[in-house]
């Protein structure tokens, strides 16, 4: 008899899976035989991992419960991987160049990027995002659920920035000559707000 | 064919987006070179949506085709189309029947190298997008210029493109800005020039204004540069000009009004 416990509900035609308790191990048996129990219900269905045992699991973890979910045919729905934001930061990363449309970047720890970064262009990091220059792409900041990392640009003008698990649109007022910004957390939204030396 | 240079340059020219006139520009550059005495060959890569024959008014004349060139089944020389107004051009044409699949980029280089003896500038016509079509379409080329216009759909096309040329080593490429309206950009409606620079920081090659006779000249298969009452025809004179490596300025684009018009088809000259 396993202590693992999962729910699965519908909401909103997602599956949510919320995990109470268990091992990576034990979840990944009871996912398994709930899924061979029943694959039409699960094969094609978006996916959403939630609930607090999954903070008790390693990134690894998380990943092979995704992969199960991949293997039969769900689709994944979280923005971010959950899972401990105990992970050690990894090494930071200087681009000294224009990033363009289609180009992507992923660094395991901040990213410092002297340049613009244009238009559909993508940034994730684990910690923060500096850019020495524009920004008009999508930067993620905190992207394994850090919401106390920053993005930074000498011209912060993003169609999106998202922080950990947050998400927040421009407003589309686009301002010329503009300021150096941070993007910060505070809560559940993002702000924005002139940087300032002290 | 005789060689002006002793180099050849490869040209591609490219957009990303379909429809912002990369194969009227490539007709136009190539017919203004082969009229001041250059030998040039266009290589059709758009294989399976072909267009240059049409453009250039040589599809009556096409007998075989680029794939089969690679296939054996005739040879490269036999292939050529020879341009019925200047015998310095050649048409290397697109299949229509096949796509972009059926080459690779090996035997696009392979070409390229057996065509550079007997040609100053080899022109590849890129198909639209960013796939094999494309990679086959830079593999060769030396040099690239990205053709936009002035709108917001093709202008992320082309920052993708020169994103994809800088990571395949592309040292030389340039801008082509094609119909450009002036009075709208003074209205406020439509990127300007200056816009366009900002956001895709490479060198401008040239602007071509928005111009009515390039339709007509498309459906006629008479490229544009040879009507010299045209200010597209004026644009692509300036650029094959910088191509040749003369500083020319850019022209200034005024709306076209009754009187200038009239002046210039009395000959005078702005």
């Amino acid at each position: 008899m396993s202590l693992a416990k999962i729910d699965i509900k519908g909401v909103n035609k997602s599956l949510v899976f919320v995990f109470s308790s268990g091992s990576g191990e034990e979840y990944a048996s009871l996912l398994k035989n709930r899924f061979e129990s029943n694959r039409q219900l699960f094969e094609g269905s978006p996916v959403l991992f939630q609930g607090d045992g999954l903070q008790q699991l390693s990134r690894e973890e998380v990943a092979t419960l995704q992969r199960l979910c991949l293997d039969y045919g769900m689709i994944l729905h979280n923005v971010h991987v959950p899972g401990r934001g105990e992970k050690p930061a990894g090494e930071d990363m200087f681009i000294y160049r224009t990033l363009r449309s289609g180009q992507n970047l992923h660094s395991e720890g901040s990213m410092i990027i002297w340049g613009d970064v244009h238009e559909s262009a993508e940034l994730t990091a684990a910690k923060d995002v500096i850019i020495l220059g524009k920004l008009e792409g999508i930067a993620h900041a905190g992207c394994y659920g850090d919401v106390n990392s920053t993005i930074f640009a000498l011209n912060l003008s993003p169609k999106q920035l998202r922080i950990g698990d947050k998400i927040s649109r421009a407003s589309g007022n686009y301002i010329k000559n503009p300021v150096p910004q941070i993007a910060y957390t505070e809560g559940d939204n993002i702000c924005i707000k002139e940087y300032k030396p002290r | 064919m005789e060689k002006k240079t002793p180099d050849s340059q490869v040209i591609v020219v490219t957009s990303g987006k379909g429809g912002v006139g990369k194969t009227t520009t490539v007709a136009n550059l190539a017919t203004g070179l082969a009229k001041l005495g250059y030998s040039v060959v266009v290589m059709d890569l758009d294989i399976g949506l072909k267009k240059l024959d049409l453009i250039l008014g040589l599809e009556n004349r096409v007998i075989y085709d680029i794939i089969q060139v690679v296939e054996g089944e005739c040879t490269l020389k036999q292939a050529l189309v020879k341009d019925k107004r200047f015998p310095a051009l050649y048409m290397l044409p697109a299949a229509q029947t096949r796509n972009k699949d059926d080459i690779t980029t090996t035997q696009v280089e392979a070409i390229c190298e057996e065509l550079k003896p007997d040609f100053d500038f080899i022109f590849v016509d890129c198909p639209a997008g960013i796939e094999q079509g494309f990679r086959n379409a830079i593999a060769a080329a030396n040099k690239a210029i990205v053709v936009t216009n002035p709108e917001v759909s093709a202008v992320r096309d082309a920052d993708r493109i020169i994103g994809m040329l800088e990571s395949a080593d592309f040292k030389d490429i340039k801008l082509l800005i094609n119909r450009l309206r002036p009075e709208m950009v003074r209205s406020g409606d439509m990127l300007s020039i200056e816009d366009l620079m900002e956001h895709l920081c490479i060198e401008l090659l040239g602007v071509v204004p928005e111009d009515r006779s390039v339709v007509i000249s498309t459906n006629r298969g008479e490229p544009i540069i040879l009507n010299d009452n045209s200010s597209a025809a004026q644009a692509f004179n300036n650029i094959v000009q910088r191509l040749l490596g003369n500083n020319v300025e850019l022209m200034t684009l005024e709306e076209d009004s009754f009187w200038r018009k009239l002046k210039r088809n009395l000959g005078f000259k702005n």
